[in-house]
């Protein structure tokens, strides 16, 4: 074993008997994952899944001995979404702050809790112990049930409409591990819209292990809007498992800005029919950042609509990639698959992975999917110069379009324009990071 | 206003313009005709600082200023405009924002107060008005899925709104069908003004059929060969390029 996965073991043995729920089901639960985690290691690059991002590496540049609990005053950064009236659930290296949360007046329907409160509830421990396949991509999972410590639980019962977003806030205080497990359950009808923010706050190096577990029942409807915009040396590893039922509808759009390393894994399984899922995002990196997309979408029963698009611009050394892979099963006839990557290098030692696939097993379904990497068109930026925009703003018009048309599909307004504002914040910081 | 002396001017290794002598008065309107090869977009790329030309010899004054020692935005913003034979498509920017940019910038670097969102579009809608140019096609993203003639109708608009001082017309009737020609030379003549001078480029007499130009040069092989008035474009269209050395077109 590696020193990082080494620290990360003994981060559980000193810590298992004080870990939420260590008297019940999950310490049976973590025992086992640990165990197979300490077995299989840290992913490294011979894993396919992980090819482009070396985790047994690239951890031994972060602080991996579990963050201490904050609980003194924090310097609340300004979060793009602080415009809008949310409910506000704050975690600091990854565990609740109830004196910074606002959660009052939820509707009747709504359960929203600190994770450790629903430990103990049956729909809890089966959206914690799904099994998953257990893929190279998902095994890092284990690491999560191991080690987390708090998170976000939210259910809204049939038919209930979440009245306002919620807005989950996730701070890096202090330097070290932090471990946390989100968990949604929409049942039939339900509905929300979740906006996330993970932001430092004082840590410099630091690692993030974020899971989130979502169950959206027949038609219930789920929006996700995220923003990763984590500090200069930490290493964000956040997984996501959906699973929709019939005529359910998933959105999730995520803006990658300021972290050193990201590691953003979704899977999105379709269990009935007429489901839809949107999983979309953009990245604006710089410098030496890396951040590496990993995006499954498993068609499983028939006449389900799938669209990705992510595109990211590289400026600097930075490095980006981009995994997708749409599998249509068997039975899956009439799903509609589709995935788009596109990426723009601002500079010549910026460099881009992308590496779509299409696993189709059924005959009748329309998929596609594609991928382009290149430079700002020099047409266009003498187009523009021409038209007397100086050759800053001209290349910046054309990256702001591009990445506009990735945040056109954030089906929230307000949340568009939020996310809008932080993409030109990064061109102010030009030249300020490189 | 503008004067071009003994210009020369190569791609790579070859020599595109090889001397050529022009002068423009304010308010006058220049055509340049020639066969395909000649150097007429080389000129219009010349004028308005595209990367890639290389001046070996001459000079080009405008207003006095040395224009070459200018960028590209500088010279726009000096008031030089190109309206493009093959306008860019831009994704993801949209006619109006695109104007509303380009507008602005100008008036920055003129040291001019910028329009804010509702003078702007009084102002973009009084011009889009006489180029049947429709306020759903300024939500569109710039000439991305235009036809031809909306195409040019833009081009038109972005001069009629940025009222440059020497307005460079690179084949603006190329894909253009009559009426479409005819509403493009509408709004150019509507810009035309003692003030204002145009160079207009084309290889058809057709277009000076309605842009009446006061002065005609044939440039071929990189030189203009010819100058004359109005009517020197329709003895072209009798007789072809043939006599000034290159194949009728």
């Amino acid at each position: 074993m590696t020193g990082a996965a080494k620290t990360l073991v003994e981060n559980f043995e000193r810590e298992r008997k004080t870990l939420p729920g260590a008297s019940g089901w999950l310490d049976v639960s973590r025992a086992k994952a640990l165990a197979a985690f300490a077995e299989a290691g840290l992913p490294h690059r011979r894993v396919e899944e992980w090819k482009y991002t070396d985790l047994r590496r690239l951890l031994d540049d972060v602080s991996l001995t579990t963050a201490p609990d904050h609980l003194g005053p924090v310097d609340l950064p300004a979060t793009a979404f602080e415009a809008m009236d949310c409910y506000k659930l704050v975690l600091v290296n990854g565990r609740f702050r109830a004196d910074l949360s606002s959660l009052a007046k939820l509707p009747k329907g709504v359960e929203l809790h600190p994770l450790a409160n629903v430990l103990s509830e049956q729909w809890a421990k089966k959206l914690i112990d799904r099994q998953s396949d257990h893929d190279g991509a998902t095994r890092i999972i284990d690491l999560n049930t191991a080690l987390m410590r708090d998170g976000m639980a939210l259910r809204i019962r049939k038919g209930v409409r979440l009245d306002k977003p919620l807005h989950l806030v996730f701070l890096a205080a202090d330097d070290g591990g932090a471990h946390a497990r989100h968990l949604v359950e929409l049942e039939e009808g339900a509905s929300a819209t979740i906006f996330q923010s993970h932001l430092a706050a004082g840590a410099s190096s630091y690692f993030v292990d974020q899971v989130s577990d979502i169950h959206l029942g027949a038609d219930a409807r789920l929006e996700m809007v995220r923003l990763v915009d984590e500090g200069a040396k930490s290493f964000h590893l956040s997984s996501l498992r959906a699973e929709l039922e019939a005529g359910a509808d998933f959105g999730c759009f995520t803006l990658t800005m300021g972290g050193q390393m990201q590691r953003q894994q979704s899977f999105v399984r379709f269990n009935g029919e007429g489901a839809v899922a949107r999983v979309n995002g953009a990245s604006a990196l710089r410098g030496r950042q890396m951040a590496d997309t990993f995006c499954h979408t498993d068609h499983a029963v028939p006449a389900c609509a799938s669209d990705t698009l992510y595109r990211t611009v590289l400026d600097g050394s930075a490095t980006g990639t981009f995994q997708g892979k749409v599998v249509v099963q068997p039975d899956a006839q009439k799903t509609d698959g589709r995935q788009m990557t596109n990426a723009l290098l601002l500079s010549r030692e910026a460099s881009m992975n992308a590496k779509p696939e299409l696993e189709i097993y059924a005959d009748d379904v329309q998929c596609a999917h594609g991928s382009t990497i290149g430079e700002l068109n020099k047409d266009a930026i003498f187009y523009l110069r021409a038209r007397g925009l100086n050759e800053r703003d001209a290349r910046r018009l054309l990256v702001t379009a591009f990445l506009d048309e990735a945040l056109d599909r954030i089906a929230h307004d307000g949340a568009r324009d939020a996310l809008r504002a932080v993409v030109a914040n990064w061109f102010s910081a030009e030249g300020a990071a490189t | 206003m503008l004067e071009v002396k003994n210009l020369h001017v190569t791609v790579g290794d070859k020599e595109i313009l090889r001397g050529i002598d022009l002068k423009i008065d304010a308010g006058e309107v220049h055509a340049i005709m020639g066969p395909n090869g000649s150097g007429k977009s080389t000129l219009s790329y010349i004028l308005s600082g595209r990367d890639g030309y290389e001046v070996t010899e001459g000079s080009i004054t405008f207003k006095g200023q040395d224009l070459l020692a200018m960028s590209i935005d500088e010279r726009a913003n000096a008031g030089v405009f190109l309206a493009f034979q093959y306008p860019i498509e831009i994704p993801g920017v949209t006619t109006m924002n695109f104007l509303k940019t380009a507008l602005n910038a100008q008036r920055k670097a003129r040291g001019e107060e910028e329009l804010d969102a509702v003078r702007f579009l009084k102002l973009v809608r009084s011009k889009a008005k006489p180029l049947n140019i429709s306020d759903d096609m300024l939500k569109r993203a710039l000439n991305v899925g235009f036809s031809g003639g909306e195409k040019k109708r833009a081009e038109t608009l972005q001069m009629s709104l940025l009222e440059p001082q020497l307005a460079i017309l690179d084949e603006t009737d190329s894909g253009l069908d009559i009426d479409a020609l005819k509403v493009v030379a509408d709004g150019v003549n509507a810009l035309r003004s003692p003030e204002r001078s145009m160079i207009v480029i084309t290889h058809y007499q057709r277009l000076l059929d309605y842009i009446v130009p006061d002065v005609v040069h044939v440039l071929s092989g990189g030189r203009i060969v010819k100058t004359g008035g109005k009517e020197l474009a329709q003895e072209l269209e009798q007789t072809g390029y043939a006599e000034f050395g290159a194949d009728a077109a």
